[in-house]
């Protein structure tokens, strides 16, 4: 069967001077679904930011393999990008282009064909109620609306697979909810999305799958009922806890 | 290479500046206004002075036994030689002290010589004060004009039959046409300016092109897409190299209008001839020289984790990217030589040559092909840079941010040092006070070298027998590095020689270095000790003591011994002496590195200094030796560098 993303034994050793080879990932295995919610739950410094990284192909991997629509992450990493939206706390925006200017502009590096692109502009500046600032700069605007804007501009070029590296850091509950619901509703279009968090409850309420990171290793990754009765556990806390409390093999 | 993508970067890098309204009126516009603001002042205020000096009247007082012949000689030498010069005699009981009080602006004293009654006038003024000083020497003009006439008078009286200046009139005759001599003297300089120019230009955009992205956030953003890193770098090295050439070409705009205007006065004879060949061949030169400006600037851009990082690394870079453009003052170097393949120095060379209507049309190709290679091999690295983790993704480190110690001074070495180095130029170049032989000595070693080297080990709590590789080691390291001194120092001085066939040394400079370097006014005992002992202590302890124990995890030992030594070299600022210093710390760490010590190291470079003060003191001419010479001391060092290796340290850091 083929798989959006397939992921097998990827791993990333960081050298450091002071505390020698760090291996932030670990061999991990993994892939997602067309259509499906992928989610990588750990706690802070567990290797999710690393690998998601790594399948946007800002970073190399040391070994193992990652595959983006059959396209590998090392050797086609354009072509990887190409179909992959990017989303993360760390992925501002230009300042001083206004919204309508950023989505443009990344609907066309992202190479979205170029006569579709006014069309694609409207359609998501209406679709995430950006139009009263569409053309105001975006140093300008608040948290909030700023989020918005992210999120366009990440699906900008129609990507089949989007990920969100924990989007909802620094929101209030109201944005972090309405990103919830885009999330959802880019899921129900087909798209395929990879998820990262700490936040339990957003994992529960959004993720068809979820695979539990720790120490760099999938520790397990199975549907959130399989979780529970593999643990025993209701609550996805206690999964995490039962899971993450003991050692990795 | 996707040209869509590429001119969509490049648009977008050009549209992020001229968004940035802070950026363009600081380092654009209000340069562009105030630099005639500054001339027009600055002239307005040399022609005030010019016309006050003109139209004082000078008052003066003559006094001694030769008082009356020397106002007989102002009286009548006054009149039309010195057209703007208003003399007049007042008197006064005690001139000293009524010049002291700015009732006269100077005295002239007569004397008369005892041996053989000659007279003797000395003008006495305040060298303080403008006027006093303007009117002293329009005085002594006036007094040699009429010492000449008086002179031809008594000649012409004891029947000389010709005036003196027709004895054998001397007329020196330049068959240099006006053109050829100001482009020898405008090429000298051009490339040092457009040099600057693009530097200065060029890091407008340069600092925030990736460090600032990286600081915002939005290089990760970009990383993301679909763009290539080589689309990415090249239309950001473009956008440089654009506003780097723009800028450039606004201030040259500005100098020809100021020319036109006459805020800048051209010297007498000054005349430029550019057919369309030679401006042709100063574009295929300046084109390059252009982007591989860009190129460094982007290249620090990239390995600086914040903008407020990369503004701290570009000044050294700076001032390294001008010494090879001075390459062109230097006296007879030609671009048919080896300098046709040392980057920049090659084109401020090849300029020169243009300019004076002799250019050498293949090495123009020639500088051409460095400069490109140069460029992409710049931009190539840059692009590796944006594949590192370390540089795009610094989160994975900040532990030793927050907790200090041995860690975090291994990412911070390399600062420090830039500073160390930042110190001893802005020092030299701005306190006089520590420009003397003594005072600059004991600064750089005992206060740069050995205080800064003690501070970053406090600083950082670093272990001092480790950061300072404080071991003791075996008598056969002893005899090897004894054996070395010498050699050492012929190898080093064959090094000179050798750098000396591609950039020749003026011999004056040399000879002015030499001068310099010993003093003749001091003892023996004092020569050695703040010539050879004391750089020998704080120098090690400063380049073979931190600066290696920072590196060392980071680089192999091969590359650690080069590293050091290159940075060793570049704190001996003077041009001809980089390289074969250089050589001689890449020995220095390489002994440091083989016995795990300081120590052997301290004697080799104490011995090294004191026989070349030995050297020059004793009048050695190691120049006079042959090369079969120097190939005989490169094997006596290789035996001693054997020694070293076969005796060498297990925990030296060598295989």
């Amino acid at each position: 069967m083929s798989y959006p993303v397939l992921v097998r034994g990827l791993t990333k050793t960081f050298y450091d001077e002071s505390r020698g080879e760090i291996r932030a990932v670990d061999g991990i295995d993994f892939e997602c679904g067309e259509g499906e919610i992928f989610g990588l739950l750990g706690a802070n410094g567990a290797g999710k930011t690393t690998t998601l990284r790594m399948l946007s192909t800002i970073l190399t991997p040391t070994s193992g393999s990652a595959a983006i629509l059959n396209h590998d992450v090392v050797r086609d990493p354009e072509g990887v990008r190409k179909h992959l939206g990017f989303y993360s706390a760390g992925t501002a925006l230009y300042p001083r282009l206004t919204a309508r200017e950023t989505i443009e502009f990344f609907a066309r590096i992202n190479q979205y064909p170029s006569s579709r692109v006014p069309e694609r502009v409207r359609y998501l500046v209406d679709r995430f109620g950006i139009s009263k600032y569409a053309d105001v700069r975006v140093e300008k605007l608040s948290t909030g609306m700023k989020q918005k804007v992210s999120l366009a501009r990440t699906v900008a070029h129609d990507p089949p697979i989007i990920i969100f590296d924990e989007p909802t850091v620094g929101l209030d509950v109201l944005n972090a909810l309405e990103a919830q619901q885009t999330i959802k509703e880019l899921r129900d279009e087909g798209k395929t999305i990879i998820f990262s968090t700490h936040i339990m409850s957003e994992a529960e309420r959004l993720c068809d799958r979820i695979a539990i990171i720790h120490g760099g290793r999938i520790l397990d990754c199975d549907t959130l009922a399989g979780l529970r009765e593999k643990t025993g556990k209701h609550y996805l806390e206690d999964i995490f806890v039962q899971y993450a409390g003991r050692p990795a093999e | 290479m996707n040209w869509g993508t590429l001119r969509l970067l490049y648009i977008h890098e050009l549209k992020m500046l001229l968004r940035a309204r802070r950026t363009v009126v600081m380092s654009i516009v209000v340069p562009a206004l105030i630099m005639p603001i500054v001339l027009v002042g600055s002239k307005y205020s040399t022609d005030r002075r010019a016309r006050a000096l003109a139209e004082t009247t000078y008052r003066y007082v003559v006094t001694g036994p030769e008082a009356g012949r020397v106002r007989g000689l102002i009286r009548d030498n006054v009149d039309g030689t010195l057209p703007q010069f208003l003399p007049e005699e007042t008197s006064a009981a005690d001139p000293a002290r009524s010049l002291e009080n700015g009732l006269i602006h100077f005295y002239i004293q007569t004397s008369r010589n005892p041996a053989d009654a000659v007279p003797v006038v000395q003008i006495v003024f305040r060298g303080d004060r403008d006027v006093s000083r303007n009117g002293s020497e329009r005085m002594s003009d006036l007094l040699r004009r009429a010492r000449r006439n008086q002179a031809d008078v008594l000649l012409a009286a004891r029947g000389f039959p010709a005036g003196p200046n027709q004895v054998f009139p001397v007329e020196p005759e330049s068959i240099a046409s006006a053109a050829q001599v100001t482009g020898s003297d405008v090429g000298r300089f051009l490339t040092v300016i457009l040099v600057m120019l693009m530097f200065t230009g060029g890091s407008i955009v340069a600092m925030d092109i990736i460090a600032g992205e990286k600081e915002r956030g939005t290089l990760e953003t970009l990383l993301t897409t679909a763009a290539g890193r080589a689309e990415i770098v090249t239309a950001k090295q473009l956008a440089i190299t654009s506003v780097g050439i723009f800028i450039a070409l606004i201030q040259a705009l500005n100098f020809l209008i100021y020319i036109r205007f006459r805020l800048i006065e051209l010297p007498a004879g000054f005349a430029i001839e550019l057919p369309l060949v030679s401006i042709l061949n100063l574009l295929l030169l300046f084109l390059p020289l252009a982007a591989a400006i860009a190129a460094v600037l982007l290249m620090l851009s990239a390995y600086a984790k914040t903008y407020k990082e990369a503004q701290l690394y570009f000044f050294p870079v700076y001032l390294l990217g001008l010494v090879p453009a001075l390459a062109a003052v230097l006296p007879g170097i030609r671009s048919r030589s080896a300098i046709a393949l040392v980057p920049i120095a090659n084109v401020s060379v090849a300029v020169r040559e243009i300019l004076m209507g002799r250019p050498d049309q293949p090495m123009i190709f020639v500088t051409f092909g460095v400069m490109a290679v140069t460029g992409i091999w710049l931009m190539r690295t840059s692009a590796r840079m944006l594949t590192r983790e370390d540089i795009i993704a610094p989160g994975h480190f900040e532990a030793e941010t927050l907790l200090g110690g041995p860690g975090l001074f291994r990412k911070r070495v390399l600062r420090w040092f830039a500073l160390m180095w930042a110190v001893i130029f802005a020092v030299a170049a701005n306190i006089p006070q520590l420009s003397t032989f003594r005072a600059q000595l004991l600064f750089n070693e005992v206060v740069v070298f050995a205080g800064a080297s003690l501070l970053m080990i406090k600083v950082y709590r670093l272990n001092i027998r480790e950061a300072l590789s404080l071991r003791s080691v075996r008598p056969a390291v002893w005899l090897a590095a004894l054996i070395a001194i010498p050699a050492g120092h012929v190898m080093s001085f064959a090094v000179f020689r050798l750098v000396n066939t591609v950039i020749p040394a003026p011999q004056q400079l040399l000879e002015q270095f030499s001068r310099d370097f010993i003093p003749k006014d001091m003892p023996a005992w004092e020569l050695y000790f703040f010539l050879a002992v004391l750089p020998a202590i704080c120098e090690e302890i400063g380049f073979r003591g931190v600066l290696l124990y920072g590196l060392r995890r980071k680089l192999k030992p091969v590359e650690l011994a080069l590293a050091v030594g290159l940075i060793f070299g570049m704190f001996h600022i003077t041009l001809f002496r980089i390289v074969p210093t250089a050589f001689m710390g890449v020995i220095l760490t390489a002994v440091a590195v083989m016995t795990g010590s300081i120590f052997p190291g301290i004697l080799i470079h104490m011995g090294n200094n004191a026989f070349a003060v030995w050297a020059a003191d004793s009048g050695l001419a190691l120049q006079s030796l042959r090369w079969s010479d120097y190939g005989a001391a490169a094997l006596i060092f290789a035996l001693a560098m054997w020694i070293m290796w076969r005796t060498r340290a297990s925990s030296s850091g060598c295989p």
